[in-house]
């Protein structure tokens, strides 16, 4: 009889509970912090490791982490926004902060940086600065990287070259002179505007500065995407440049018979473990031509609609101090535009692994040279509408005149819907 | 106090004279009712989930195709635009539309060689049982796997076609099928029928088993030759059968998003492209959910009709329940 009482007491107390107000809620002290991350479930331990730290700064606190693969985190951040119930923290990767913040999932964060400089002073400006939309700043570096240059050293020398390319000229010869066979003599990641440096190093942007309007369709335009589809037909670019996106590029370069790859730094980690030939011997490490370089960084944002912002930027604080960040720089081997840390880590790679330490400090020089990161709230419809016609013309379905004048009145088309 | 029916209906039955069948067509009735009832008590949590889960989405997604909408904006009516965006702007809309039709189109060649394979392992074949699993085997891998092996199988440089080509001497240049406009649909749409020819052999199997064979007997006596039993026995009474084949090869051509997602991401330049990758695209890639939502109300309008016509095709009673 008292058990049944016990029983009755409990779920009384249960059902009760969870008619509570939200605010009363917040009077028994528990506050919930949701954090989605992107990719990184490997650093479970890690995490768990600063949740508890952070929990024992801010009593109370219950911390919710969820982390979702490549393809499947940018759906879900959307679901859980049209369901009105998204995570905090949210680990955006690329352009698309800059979309969600356009669309106004996301918190401006420009007060609290300019409330607490000594934060701000923590970044490199120019990663910071890569998600300013609008004159507001919404995403802090969370781990950052940028494209490069990637070669061969033995089939450069197999085909009498001594030195990296130092324009697109010379990156098109030396692939041209460096395949045959089943060799072909250069490759470039191509998402994410990975692919735009090609471009930049030859004087071509894509949009005027104030972003209203394509430059892109100019002669020098013309002539860039004309050789690289000169090349493409001619094996010199292995096809795969155009249509592939992570594992077949970097698989090609890693299997030896590529003799550069255009990548930022996380693929050398990635052909590492699959390529036998690379040794610090055998692979060459170079900025492209004008040090232009594509970023591809991922940012901690939090959501407009988070529950607890001000508890949401702590953690990011929290995240992103020195022994946190120089913690996960050392887990996964990685800049992480924290500058000291970044300072700091690459001193300490330089003696355990000095090739991985040239890759990563090719990722905190020449900053100023980014490009491909263009503020746009719309970047994936206007990135889509490029990328298919440089498609169509590096794969020779199209003349570059033609289809890049096309590609222009669709991105002016764009642009005036957005 | 409450009358028992049959006394309801004596008291009626004294006062008129067609009372005993009213009686009894009461009773019918009222039992029919229970039975109703019954029968719609056990469908009403599968209709809920179906009302819930299918048709009140989809009626919202239609109600979306007329706005303007984003997850953090409010609605604004937006008339007919996304739909004239999409026939009169979006160039993607139409190659993906033309590469949906090309992939039903190639159902019938899935179908014809799925009855093809289902006629061998029918027929007295040493090991028929063997060479059916085998067929089928393709089918309950996941579609994810089956794009990365025939990824690979396709692959310019090192991939098992191509070597096998140029082995035999059967070309000299390595073909890129997934990079080059001309082959990557076909390419996708060869792995597409590879996965799904198993089952339709087995739907098609099952259809040929149930044949009586005193039809092929009689047949036979009448001297009938093997071409006419097919054309005259065999072909009409697997039309049910050919009737799934072929929706199920609509619904695949429509939902066959993550063969082409993996293979070729829609690419080249959109040459592969579905409606229903199209319509992932707007609404995830681009966060468009108001134009995709009028993409999806084109693909499924698209999909009633065709799935009216393969009924129509079979003699218009496909799928009916015959009452003994």
């Amino acid at each position: 009889m008292q058990k049944r009482r016990d029983v009755l007491k409990l779920a009384a107390g249960t059902a009760a509970a969870s008619f509570l107000p939200k605010k009363l809620y917040a009077q028994t002290g528990t506050k919930k912090l949701s954090i989605l991350t992107w990719n990184i479930i490997d650093m479970e331990p890690l995490f768990k490791q600063w949740f508890a730290t952070f929990q024992s700064q801010n009593p109370g606190v219950e911390i919710e982490w969820l982390d979702k693969k490549g393809p499947e985190l940018p759906a879900f951040y959307q679901t859980q926004l049209a369901a009105g119930t998204p995570p905090d923290i949210v680990d955006i990767q690329g352009g698309l902060g800059l979309e969600w913040a356009g669309q106004g999932a996301l918190l401006d964060l420009t007060p609290m940086l300019d409330k607490e400089p000594a934060v701000r002073a923590r970044f490199n400006p120019e990663y910071l600065a890569n998600w300013v939309f609008e004159g507001k700043n919404y995403l802090i570096p969370f781990y950052v990287s940028k494209s490069l240059l990637f070669y061969n050293k033995p089939l450069f020398k197999a085909a009498g070259i001594d030195y990296a390319p130092k324009s697109l000229d010379d990156i098109l010869s030396y692939a041209k002179a460096v395949s045959g066979a089943d060799r072909t003599g250069f490759l470039t990641l191509n998402f994410d505007w990975l692919y735009w440096p090609l471009f930049r190093m030859q004087g071509v942007d894509l949009l005027t500065p104030d972003l209203k309007k394509p430059t892109f369709n100019t002669p020098a335009g013309i002539e860039t995407a004309d050789k690289l589809a000169k090349a493409t037909a001619d094996g010199s670019i292995n096809k795969i440049s155009w249509t592939g996106r992570w594992v077949e590029p970097n698989g090609a370069f890693a299997a030896g018979n590529v003799g550069m790859m255009h990548a930022h730094s996380s693929a050398y980690f990635f052909v590492k473990t699959q390529g036998s030939w690379i040794t610090p011997e055998t692979i060459g490490i170079a900025e492209v031509p004008g040090y232009w370089s594509t970023p591809n960084s991922h940012g901690y944002a939090i959501s407009k609609g988070a529950r607890n912002p001000e508890l949401a930027w702590a953690f990011l604080k929290f995240a992103t101090e020195k022994s946190q960040a120089m913690d996960f720089a050392r887990g996964r081997t990685l800049t992480t535009a924290n500058a000291e840390v970044d300072k700091d880590f690459l001193a300490e790679l330089d003696k355990n692994d000095p090739t991985a330490a040239a890759v990563l400090r090719t990722q905190i020089e020449h900053t100023d040279k980014l490009t491909g990161n263009w503020r746009l709230s719309d970047d994936s419809a206007v990135k889509n509408i490029v990328w298919a016609e440089m498609q169509n013309i590096f794969l020779g379905r199209r003349d570059a005149k033609t289809a890049l004048a096309d590609a222009e009145k669709k991105v002016e088309r764009e642009l005036r819907r957005a | 106090m409450n009358t028992a029916p049959s006394q309801r209906a004596g008291a009626a039955g004294s006062a008129d004279a067609v009372a005993p069948p009213v009686r009894a067509a009461d009773w019918y009735r009222r039992k029919r009712t229970r039975e109703a009832m019954l029968v719609a008590c056990f469908l009403l949590p599968s209709l809920m989930i179906f009302f819930l889960y299918r048709i009140l989405p989809l009626g919202w997604n239609v109600i979306l195709s007329f706005e303007y909408w984003s997850p953090l904006k409010a609605a604004r009516f937006a008339g007919l635009d996304n739909y004239a965006e999409m026939f009169l702007e979006d160039d993607v809309f139409w190659q993906a539309l033309t590469n949906t039709l090309i992939f039903i189109l190639a159902s019938p060649i899935a179908i014809l060689l799925a009855l093809a394979v289902a006629l061998a392992v029918n027929s007295d074949l040493k090991g028929a049982a063997i060479y059916r699993t085998i067929i089928f085997l393709s089918y309950p891998l996941m579609s994810v796997a089956v794009g990365i092996v025939w990824r690979w199988l396709y692959d310019e440089r090192g991939g098992f076609i191509n070597f096998v080509l140029r082995g035999t001497g059967l070309i000299k240049e390595p073909i890129p099928f997934l990079q080059s406009f001309g082959w990557a649909l076909p390419s996708v749409i060869l792995a597409d029928i590879w996965q799904v020819v198993g089952f339709y052999m087995i739907i098609l199997l099952t259809g040929l088993q149930s044949i009586p064979q005193h039809l092929y007997e009689a047949a036979r006596i009448d001297g009938a030759p093997a071409s006419a039993r097919f054309l005259r026995i065999t072909l009409p009474m697997l039309r049910p059968s050919l009737f799934i084949c072929a929706v199920i090869g609509i619904l695949n051509s429509f939902t066959a998003f993550d063969l082409v997602y993996v293979m070729t991401g829609g690419g080249p330049a959109h040459a592969t492209e579905l409606l229903v990758t199209h319509i992932y695209n707007m609404g995830f890639g681009e966060t468009r959910f108001d134009y995709a939502a009028a993409l999806t109300v084109v693909q499924f309008t698209l999909l009633v009709i065709l799935t009216f016509l393969a009924n129509r095709a079979v003699g218009g009673n496909a799928g009916s329940v015959e009452s003994a």
